[in-house]
């Protein structure tokens, strides 16, 4: 947090120090690095970062049907005609998306909820895109809805509330096996593990 | 007494934050030494040995090392995860609620073996006995108890003289029990019939296995329920965000009861 041991520092990369500083596991020794690494940087290098965040702030949205992050909506794989709209996937975050399509075992639709049920931390079914999956699900042709949360206690515990929502629906309902180990993320996961996960999914 | 440099301890996991790039700052009440914060490196990644161990509601055996700001897990060995409490959402968030609490009253580096036992039964109540409501309201009486708030039940809190049978009223802040004729300036009261102020005073000296015997009705549960809340709430000072997610569940339709 503190700047103190570079008294002489500018006004403006004190500023980038403390911006960095802001970032997650970004401490205050790795900030000053980076931000020594971002002044060395050719000019034409660092701008592009700059316009990379600036871009990404302007243009991402949320897909409406599968509330992952987008810049076009809907998203590359909700508009992708070869993708089976029988299936859809629930994960936490849009990093769960980007592992789960390396394994390239599944061909189905996304659901993102950005997050878990945590309520320990005040976190419930409302503040999650649970209200936009549930009447997606009413509206089409979906067979399987396939819980990929994690394997952690928060995870469970929004699969849980995910299945009971749905007991006597007409979806059948499954669930990654337990091939992860408990308190795992997907994030975290080898491809394999993951598609071994994915193909040996049982029904909640 | 705080620990010495490396020490044992049995402990609850209460709660865990991500801490770093893998490891996890884990919340315990442990038996010897109360509240305890650790950083259990590594905790995170898929491939660590002891991923999962440090879920909440996990009763696990440490070995730890101080640190000069947080003390590192060494060792841990789970000896109780209480599997079947968290394979349903309403026993689960019950749990949570046990453990939040527990985190509320709990002090650090000051043990108090009442509490963690308390804590470790209920637990053990909640999961074997799922319809068992009156579980959690004895475990708030008994946690203000063993947390030295225990209100008063049987006299005026004011005037000190023994309650007549139905004149009296509860106030969480003066402590417990009012008499009719006293009403301490700025404090809370609320009414309080006879026939709450019975179970509250059967709660106290009641243990778990007679609980069934104390099953009351609907409109009584929901007075000593809302009475204990009160209670807890004020002594808590801060809001119980596990009661959102209770709350949410009730009014859910109600699962058919899993085996
Ligand atoms: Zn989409
Ligand atoms: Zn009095």
């Amino acid at each position: 947090m503190t700047t103190e041991h570079l008294p002489s520092a500018a006004p403006s990369l004190a500023r980038l120090i403390q911006e960095l500083n802001k970032l997650p596991g970004v401490g205050p020794k790795s900030a000053q690095r980076l931000a020594y690494y971002i002044i060395r940087l050719p000019n034409e290098e660092a701008f592009d970062l700059a316009e990379a965040i600036s871009a990404v702030k302007h243009n991402i949205v949320f897909c409406q049907e599968c509330q992952n992050l987008t810049d076009a909506d809907p998203c590359t794989i909700c508009a992708n005609p070869q993708r089976t709209r029988e299936q859809i996937c629930v994960v936490e975050d849009p990093l769960d998306v980007l592992a789960l399509e390396r394994t390239h075992c599944y061909h189905g639709l996304y659901h993102v909820l950005h997050g878990v049920i945590s309520p320990l931390n005040g976190i419930g079914p409302e503040q999650l895109k649970l209200k936009e999956l549930f009447p997606r699900l009413a509206n089409t042709d979906v067979k399987e809805l396939i819980i990929a949360t994690n394997p952690t206690l928060e995870g469970e515990a929004t699969a849980m509330y995910i299945s009971r929502h749905l007991q006597g629906a007409n979806i059948k309902v499954t669930h990654l096996a337990r091939g992860l180990p408990v308190g795992g993320s997907l994030e975290y996961s080898d491809e394999l593990t993951l598609s071994r996960a994915f193909q040996g999914r049982q029904e909640a | 007494m705080p620990p010495p440099k490396t020490y044992r301890a049995e402990g609850l996991v209460l709660k865990n934050i991500p801490f770093g790039e893998a490891d996890l700052l884990v919340t315990l009440y442990s038996r010897e030494f109360g509240k305890l914060k650790a950083v259990a490196k590594g905790a995170r990644r898929s491939n660590s040995k002891i991923v999962g161990h440090f879920e909440p509601l996990t009763v696990a055996k440490l070995s730890m090392a101080r640190g000069r700001t947080l003390d590192i897990v060494n060792q841990v060995e789970v000896t109780e995860n209480f599997s079947s409490l968290k394979s349903d959402l309403t026993t689960l968030a019950r749990g949570l609620y046990v453990a939040e609490l527990v985190d509320g009253f709990g002090s650090e580096a000051s043990s108090n073996q009442q509490l963690y036992d308390l804590a470790i039964e209920t637990l053990g109540a909640i999961q074997q006995h799922p319809s068992w409501e009156l579980v959690l309201r004895r475990f708030e009486l008994h946690l203000m108890r063993a947390s030295g708030f225990m209100p008063e039940l049987f006299h005026c809190v004011d005037c000190r003289k023994p309650l007549e049978p139905e004149q009296h009223r509860f106030s969480p802040d003066a402590g417990g029990t009012l008499c009719l004729d006293c009403a301490p300036y700025g404090v809370q009261i609320r009414s309080l019939s006879l026939r709450a102020l019975k179970v509250l005073r059967l709660l106290h000296r009641s243990r778990i296995a007679d609980l069934p015997q104390l099953q009351a009705h609907e409109s009584l549960e929901q007075e000593v329920k809302s009475l204990l809340s009160t209670a807890i709430s004020y002594w808590m000072d801060k809001e119980i965000r596990t009661n959102s997610f209770l709350n949410h569940l009730e009014r859910l339709p109600k699962a058919e009861v899993s085996s």
